[in-house]
């Protein structure tokens, strides 16, 4: 299968282990992806608190790049962001006023049939779970994870086209075939923080802190998230969150990709995964997966 | 019984109807059952709850709507325009406020959001990309807090996690597109 692939800022950066991961998983599973030519950034929360035509022009303009990379009809977002600001972006452009503005802004023409999925969407709808079970070299033994899946991944469902929008499922039947253990949790899909991060940290910290202490309450031994900003958040300030509110955090973050690739039999370096902050090296050798 | 004639009735629907124009969204049809401000992440951080924020710009109130941190504490997490049983996109309308308040340079408790949009936009337009350590060190420069995140950055730079460097791409076209969007609202 070949699909388009708008990593976006993150990937390059902060979150480089949800890229490597995502292409090695790819690989095993038989997806080609395409990375667009000469994508930019999305304009992510900034664009849309400031300024409403480039909050649209921005994800059109890469939708355009799509189109200009090959004949794609598809492409994949791993950023939870990246995938709300261009299936938002298409959402507003059926306003044909605004296409028009848009347009004269992109100096290009606006492609109206590209489809934008976000990576989970590739891996649990298009490739589908039975795929992915075929391909387990080594179960991950019964790991109890919290799947998480943040905002934006399925909010707002007339956006995302999501039917289960508070209680998703997609990411916990995947970590079931590669033999985890999904834990029932409340915090699912409560936000946190992430366009706070820099601005409010107070407010990250304070609601990333709830997300941690309410998986660790549900007994779950790492956590499972498919976006750089919640991994940021939840893997990069629990040092942080130990230190402000005297609690001894030290839960494990995964992309889904890595543990997909950690039961696909990837070596744990290959796919970037002590790139993490909260050391994960301790536990994947009590579990034997490293 | 009492007599209230129309005159002593004052709203004022000038905020509301701008919003309106703008965004799409009537604030009218709330009518508050309190489901936005009872699944905010956000509102033990805001002086107003977003029901409450709806009221103030149903009744004009602009003070109260536009120079509160109400609307600069809101994630932008859509939780509360997704349970809306109104269907009001109130993310959408909060976004509409701060760009309001942001295009009219209204003097309000921006909590740095301005800052940080305007650095992020900024460095979009010249870049085309982001750049994470240019963002959080400029950010950091202008709060007058250097050393925030310090360590963490130091971090994140071992792992191989930032970028020293910017990745220039097409800045040129990025800079054309910002500048073709100004010539087209004003």
């Amino acid at each position: 299968m070949k699909i388009a692939y708008y990593p976006g800022c993150s990937l390059h950066s902060t979150g480089v282990e949800y890229d490597i991961s995502t292409r090695k998983v790819c690989d095993v599973l038989g997806i080609e992806l395409t990375e667009v030519k000469d994508w930019i950034c999305c304009g992510s929360s900034p664009a849309h608190q400031c300024d409403e035509l480039m909050s649209v022009a921005l994800p059109a303009k890469n939708l355009a790049l799509v189109a200009q990379t090959g004949d794609f009809k598809e492409v994949c977002a791993p950023c939870a962001s990246c995938y709300s600001r261009l299936k938002g972006a298409q959402y507003k452009l059926a306003d044909e006023n605004l296409k028009k503005d848009v347009e004269q802004v992109i100096g290009t023409k606006y492609p109206e049939d590209i489809t934008v999925l976000h990576m989970l969407d590739v891996i649990a709808k298009k490739i589908g779970v039975e795929a992915i079970e075929e391909k387990v070299q080594r179960s991950l033994g019964g790991m109890k994870i919290a799947s998480y899946y943040g905002c934006l991944m399925t909010r707002p469902p007339k956006i995302t086209g999501k039917d289960s929008y508070e209680n998703p499922t997609d990411m916990d039947s995947v970590l079931e075939v590669l033999g985890a253990e999904p834990v029932d949790w409340n915090l699912k899909t409560f936000c946190c923080g992430a366009s706070f991060a820099l601005t409010q940290t107070d407010v990250v910290l304070e609601l990333t802190k709830k997300i941690l202490a309410d998986a660790e309450a549900s007994g779950a031994e790492a956590i499972s998230v498919g976006c750089p900003l919640c991994h940021a958040n939840l893997d990069g300030r629990q040092q942080q969150i130990n230190e402000k509110f005297n609690t001894d955090f030290n839960i494990p973050i995964f992309y889904f990709t890595e543990l997909m690739g950690l039961a696909f039999g990837i070596g744990a370096k290959e796919l970037g995964v002590f790139k993490h902050l909260t050391e994960v090296e301790d536990f994947l050798k009590e579990r034997a997966l490293l | 019984m009492k007599i209230i004639g129309d005159k002593q009735i004052k709203i004022d629907t000038a905020l509301a109807k701008e919003i309106a124009e703008r965004s799409g969204e009537n604030v009218f049809l709330c009518y508050q059952c309190k489901k936005c401000a009872s699944g905010c992440p956000s509102r033990e951080f805001m002086t107003s709850t977003p029901t409450q924020l709806m009221r103030y710009v149903q009744l004009g109130m602009i003070d109260e709507a536009m120079k509160q941190n109400t609307i600069w504490y809101c994630l932008s997490c859509e939780t509360c325009s997704t349970r809306c049983p109104q269907d009001i996109d109130i993310a959408h309308v909060v976004d509409t406020i701060r760009i309001m308040v942001q295009e009219k340079k209204i003097k309000a408790d921006t909590k740095n959001s301005r800052l940080f949009n305007w650095l992020w936009m900024t460095i979009l337009r010249y870049m085309g990309r982001m750049y994470e350590i240019g963002l959080t060190g400029a950010l950091n420069l202008f709060t007058g807090k250097p050393f925030k995140d310090m360590s963490l950055g130091m971090k994140m730079i071992k792992k191989g996690k930032l970028k020293l460097f910017p990745s220039f791409k097409k800045p040129l076209e990025t800079k054309k597109m910002f500048d073709r969007a100004k010539r087209l609202s004003k």
